[in-house]
């Protein structure tokens, strides 16, 4: 709901006279708009991880969030994990992250996001299509009943951004909007 | 100035917790790492706040002299023994100079990635370097796969350039003979190299490719990366991720060396493994 509103939101903002079109260039204010939109994205993301991992969800429920959390993403991204002892980065798919993630084996999990997103600039690549990249910080805990905290990291995690120009048609008037998708995730266990 | 940076460090801290709330711990470290390289260059060019906002032309602290400053300072890896502090100060000096600043560009040429990989060759690991640089192309940028070295693929480049090639030679008038003295030059391989023109320049990307494509050489991962700049008339610098707890933490510079525009070129040729 709450995505579909944001998403309403941006088209009505993107297609207005604000964001005046024509040239194919992003104007500081219509970047503003579609950092938004990208990091509402994020944030789903990261509200559907904390679900997917929370040892409290059913397993009907987690293979729900899996769904929207998949949704997210374009077709064929990848997650590429590397930690402080193994610094070559492993790849897994986005789904199989989410799998994984899900069967972890801690009587516990705790993921925490730390409030701090950087956005970089967006840049446009030969498609056409921009491409940007958002930073954020993870801690995450695993907890076993009789041991207490077994394992704790802090990754930072830089997302791929996808935007692109589209058009839909909305009551006979054609709208055009800027369509935001994840790509690529690095994962990098940060220094303790 | 150790002062005036610690008091940097803090104010980036301050204007963020006034800004947000962690729920996770003290996030000031993670405000004032260089988190991206695209970060790396806003900070340099002055064009970001002390929360990470972009600045744009219309803004009158973009660019501004005394936002460099504050940033340049925080840009080195304070740790690097490779970076002495006079000469530090200068670099800033002359790229923060009020008449007449230097900036880096994005899409410019002369600075150029380095990523440190790991391939299977015939089932065995072994490290390879790619070096990648933006190319323009239709509406936009991409990086390509400017070339590659591989310790593996030396052997074969024995000799090449050498200047005394010993009795290692075809005769001036072996055309004479219709070059029937070539059986001689091709019955020991690793001789070959003395027999090629003195200005051949061994490509190694030749031979991973060929490997590559008939399936000998497979991409497990890629582990480091750098980044290589010439951009700055009269210098060349080096920037890495440094991974640690601490302020002075992400990308940033670990290597700063003070070198002429004619030698560049051949700087270039060498951190490329090109012969």
């Amino acid at each position: 709901m709450k995505q579909a509103v944001v998403i309403i939101i941006g088209l009505v903002l993107l297609s207005t006279g604000l964001f005046a079109q024509g040239d194919d260039d992003i104007s500081p204010q219509r970047k503003q708009a579609i950092d938004s939109l990208a990091l509402e994205k994020v944030r789903d993301l990261s509200k559907y991880i904390s679900i997917i991992g929370n040892t409290d969800t059913p397993w009907s429920e987690a293979q729900r969030v899996i769904e929207r959390a998949v949704e997210l993403f374009m077709p064929g991204s990848e997650m590429g994990v590397s930690s402080l002892s193994k610094p070559e980065v492993h790849y897994y798919k986005v789904r199989t992250y989410f799998d994984r993630l899900m069967q972890l084996n801690y009587d516990r999990v705790v993921i925490e996001w730390y409030k701090i997103q950087y956005v970089s600039d967006l840049e446009k690549q030969p498609d056409g299509t921009y491409v940007g990249v958002i930073t954020v910080f993870q801690r995450f805990q695993g907890y076993d009943k009789e041991k207490g905290l077994v394992y704790e990291d802090t990754t930072k995690k830089d997302i791929t951004v996808y935007v692109k120009r589209k058009e839909t048609q909305i009551g006979g008037r054609l709208i055009g909007f800027w369509d935001v998708l994840l790509g690529d995730i690095r994962v990098k266990e940060t220094s303790k | 100035m150790k002062m005036k940076l610690i008091l940097f460090f803090y104010l980036i801290s301050m204007i963020s917790f006034g800004q947000v709330r962690s729920f996770t711990g003290d996030e000031s470290m993670l405000y004032a790492q260089t988190k991206q390289v695209n970060q790396f260059f806003r900070r340099f060019n002055g064009e970001e706040d002390a929360t990470g906002k972009r600045l744009y032309k219309t803004d009158p602290r973009y660019r501004g002299v005394k936002l460099r400053k504050k940033y340049l300072n925080i840009l080195f890896d304070l740790s690097s023994p490779l970076i002495p502090n006079d000469t530090k100060e200068v670099f800033i000096l002359e790229i923060n100079n009020k008449k007449h600043p230097i900036y880096l560009d994005f899409h410019a040429n002369s600075w150029f990635a380095e990523v440190s990989s790991v391939f299977t060759y015939k089932g065995q690991n072994v490290s390879m370097i790619l070096y990648f640089k933006l190319e323009q192309e239709r509406q936009g940028y991409k990086w390509v796969l400017s070339n590659v070295h591989c310790g593996l693929f030396e052997r074969y480049f024995n000799h090449v350039g050498e200047s005394n090639s010993g009795n290692h030679f075809l005769h001036p008038m072996s055309h004479e003979l219709d070059f029937m003295n070539l059986r001689k030059v091709f019955k020991d391989p690793k001789n070959i190299g003395f027999y090629l023109e003195k200005d051949y320049r061994p490509d190694q990307m030749a031979l991973f490719l060929k490997e590559f494509q008939e399936g000998n050489m497979k991409f497990v991962s890629s582990n480091h990366v750098k980044f290589h700049f010439f951009q700055i008339p009269q210098w060349y610098f080096e920037v890495t991720y440094f991974n640690r707890n601490r302020n002075n933490s992400g990308w940033l510079i670990s290597n700063l060396v003070r070198v002429k525009e004619k030698e560049k070129k051949e700087i270039i040729r060498n951190y490329t493994h090109e012969y």
